[in-house]
């Protein structure tokens, strides 16, 4: 083989492996922190460990566990109450928010825009704070209201079981419904306007308008919109945590509050594990059923 | 030298490779392992969640009073750790092997998590052979030991008595020194109906709250949630006593019930003078009165708690952080000798008080005049060591369990259903033990 026809080879071969080693980097880091934190998760979800020494390999016995354990259920029907909570409430205020933003016309627009979205930028442990304060059962303002204008204020908001769930997917609207309200205006004032004068002049009127031109163009906002509200709801945790520690007894405990309390206050890594991939699980079928009843990523 | 864009790459690519390498491989080495230091300068690292044990540590190891005449020459460095995240540090820290400090406060409801699978014993040095020799003159060092060997030291005896408003009192015509929490409660619920003010308070916020406040009067009772050995105790007579009279207490407006007894609610109550007595530890006068209502300074006095007709304390205890020494490092027994001196000794105890108002935890300090003579201001002058004397010498024992943490989840509901007269205080006991022996067993 003479010289050039081997710099020749070099350089093919160089030229075969370059892509490769240009996006290795994404697959190197894709690998080192998330395929074996999940393998090493999945591992641990068979093992009984308390954080020290050796994990004993104990099989399925976690999962059976959790099968039985009432916490995990009450966990779940929680999570699903506020998932769907989060998908039949905040996603449609949200959107009727926005359009009322992109109304023609509308003064103090920007204004608008910054009230709504704060709740996003603020700390969570003030929202809790303040949240706090507003439904205190004995002292708070709420039922200082309710009991001037109504004659009555003894509603236990934060420590009444239902009460307390209700205040939980309160504060989830309040804090949520501001973001995804950007997204939708976004979509919206992607609408070409040349649409809602062609309805408009075919004899559209405003809810036709709404439900024929805006919705149909939305579509692709919202699938986005929907899905990712589902996933992170599923995974709900600053909320009830900060507002009522998933009190009173389990009543606001949700599926992630359930994993740390199980890793970070009870010591028992591989059950958290366990109900770690359970959630996974969930999260990802929810997500993939999401995506398909949503369409999201199909061409319009 | 002439460097095109491939071999900028080059250069680049290989210091970076360079750089994430270094990080690797020095990552893998073990620090904080080595030759013990036996004297000389000691540089110890503390981990804890209170700037007041900082405080007091930071002085403690230059204070020639307590250090005079150690091998080592103290000097303290403090990291601020929320409480629970101490304990997922260490083993963390532990597991990764990376430096951990020499010393580390323990939260007393973050303590039951290193009990499980010999965590403690892996960690923490021994210190039984510190606390042995004191013998029943050391309180509360059974809250902090795993199989009889103590691991930490507890920092403030957290001694529970009554606090309340002594002008009120008078006003109202509550007599300051009655006897039992039955003849408290009848003249409690008279006041209720008349003023709507409170001689107690009952959580009936997050579980932790509520369960805290259950276990403080089961102590003073006389019941427990664990005993010695570890075994569930919580289902007895006592147990159904105190959770009937937080219920007829909470009924009749005698007792107060509030979402957090440390938050806005319990400022609020105590700012309205609606809150006029409340049943809770040394710390609570700082933390609770002093912080919410400095404005009633003079007004607050203390006394030991009414006791329970059937039998009981007259004091109770709650909360608390105790001090460990970490393992196998080359300040360890450094750090073991300060805190021997700064916890173990009069002068300790005494600096203690006066750094953070720390209560004494050698039982008969209480009765030397260097603790009886102190005055407290906002309590009107009160020798206050006279009430927490007397308290200390009664202070029920507080053990717990590796599984304490999930007694705690499982009662909470159930506990504050009984509070709210929903179901009885033995259907709640009974529940709460169900759903605890079910996760515990597995």
């Amino acid at each position: 083989m003479t010289t050039a026809v081997a710099a020749t080879k070099l350089r093919s071969d160089q030229h075969r492996w370059a892509p490769y080693a240009f996006i290795s980097p994404f697959f190197l880091l894709f690998a080192t922190f998330m395929l074996v934190p999940v393998g090493a998760g999945i591992y641990l979800s068979l093992t009984d460990w308390a954080g020290l020494g050796e994990p004993d390999f104990i099989g399925l016995a976690n999962y059976s566990r959790l099968l039985g354990d009432a916490s995990f259920g009450a966990a779940l029907g929680n999570t699903a109450f506020y998932t769907l909570f989060a998908i039949a409430v905040v996603l449609p205020v949200s959107l009727l928010i926005a359009v009322g933003l992109d109304a023609r016309g509308l003064k103090l627009r920007d204004f608008f825009r910054l009230v709504y979205f704060m709740p996003v930028v603020l700390a969570p442990i003030i929202i809790a704070l303040i949240f706090g304060l507003i439904f205190d059962g004995q002292y708070g303002l709420l039922n200082a209201v309710l009991e001037a204008l109504f004659g009555f204020g003894g509603v236990s908001w934060l420590t009444d079981p239902m009460w307390a769930r209700v205040v939980v997917v309160v504060l989830v609207l309040w804090r949520w419904t501001g973001y995804l309200t950007i997204f939708f205006l976004a979509g919206l004032q992607a609408i070409p306007r040349e649409l809602h004068e062609a309805a408009e002049l075919d004899g559209a009127g405003v809810v036709r308008r709404f439900f024929s031109v805006t919705l149909p163009q939305l579509r692709p906002v919202t699938a986005f919109v929907a899905v990712t509200m589902l996933v992170n709801t599923a995974q709900i945790f600053e909320e009830p945590f900060l507002l009522t520690q998933g009190g009173p007894g389990e009543a606001t405990l949700s599926v992630s509050m359930f994993v740390y309390r199980a890793g970070f206050q009870r010591q028992e890594l591989g059950y958290a594990a366990a109900a770690g991939v359970v959630m996974f699980v969930i999260v990802f079928v929810l997500g993939r059923i999401g995506t398909r009843a949503f369409g999201v990523g199909r061409t319009r | 030298m002439e460097l095109n864009r491939r071999d900028l790459l080059k250069v680049l690519g290989l210091a970076g490779f360079g750089i994430v390498g270094g990080g690797a491989l020095a990552a893998c080495t073990t620090p904080g392992s080595g030759t013990p230091v036996s004297s000389g300068d000691a540089l110890l690292d503390l981990w804890t969640h209170d700037p007041g044990y900082a405080t007091f540590f930071t002085s403690a190891a230059t204070d020639a009073a307590l250090v005079g005449g150690s091998a080592w020459s103290f000097g303290i460095d403090v990291t601020s750790i929320a409480p629970a995240d101490i304990v997922s540090r260490l083993i963390t820290q532990a597991v990764a092997q990376r430096p951990l400090p020499q010393l580390a406060g323990l939260v007393i409801d973050q303590f039951p998590r290193v009990m499980r699978a010999d965590i403690a014993e892996n960690l923490f040095v021994d210190l039984t052979s510190l606390t042995e020799p004191l013998g029943d003159r050391l309180l509360k060092t059974q809250p902090y030991s795993v199989d009889g060997k103590v691991y930490a030291l507890e920092s403030d005896n957290s001694v529970s008595v009554m606090f309340y408003r002594a002008d009120l009192f008078e006003q109202l015509g509550i007599p300051d020194d009655v006897g039992t929490w039955e003849e408290l409660l009848e003249i409690g619920a008279g006041i209720a109906a008349d003023t709507g003010q409170a001689v107690g308070m009952v959580a009936n916020g997050d579980n932790g709250s509520i369960v805290n406040g259950f276990v403080q009067m089961l102590l003073q009772r006389g019941g427990s949630l664990y005993d010695a050995d570890g075994n569930l105790t919580v289902v007895s007579d006592e147990s159904v006593e105190v959770l009937e009279l937080m219920a007829a207490g909470v009924r009749s407006g005698a007792f107060l019930a509030l979402s957090d007894p440390y938050g806005g609610a319990a400022a609020a109550a105590l700012k309205e003078s609606q809150l006029i007595a409340t049943v809770m530890p040394n710390w609570y006068e700082v933390y609770g009165l002093q912080a919410n209502v400095p404005d009633q300074s003079g007004r607050w006095r203390a006394r030991t708690i009414p006791k329970f007709a059937g039998g009981g304390h007259i004091g109770s205890t709650l909360g608390g952080t105790a001090f460990a020494v970490l393992k196998d490092q080359p300040l360890t027994d450094a750090a073991t000798d300060l805190l021997q001196r700064a916890y173990l000794s009069e002068e300790g105890q005494l600096a203690r008080y006066h750094a953070g108002a720390y209560l004494p935890t050698l039982v008969d300090l209480y009765q030397s005049p260097s603790f009886q003579q102190i005055s407290d201001d906002y309590l009107g002058g009160q020798r206050v060591f006279e009430i927490y004397a007397a308290a200390a010498q009664d202070m029920p024992i507080f053990y717990q369990a590796a599984g304490a943490s999930v007694l705690r989840d499982s009662l909470g509901g159930p506990i504050l259903r009984a509070i709210n007269g929903q179901i009885g205080a033995e259907e709640a006991l009974a529940t709460g033990v169900r759903m605890y022996e079910r996760q515990v067993q597995q």
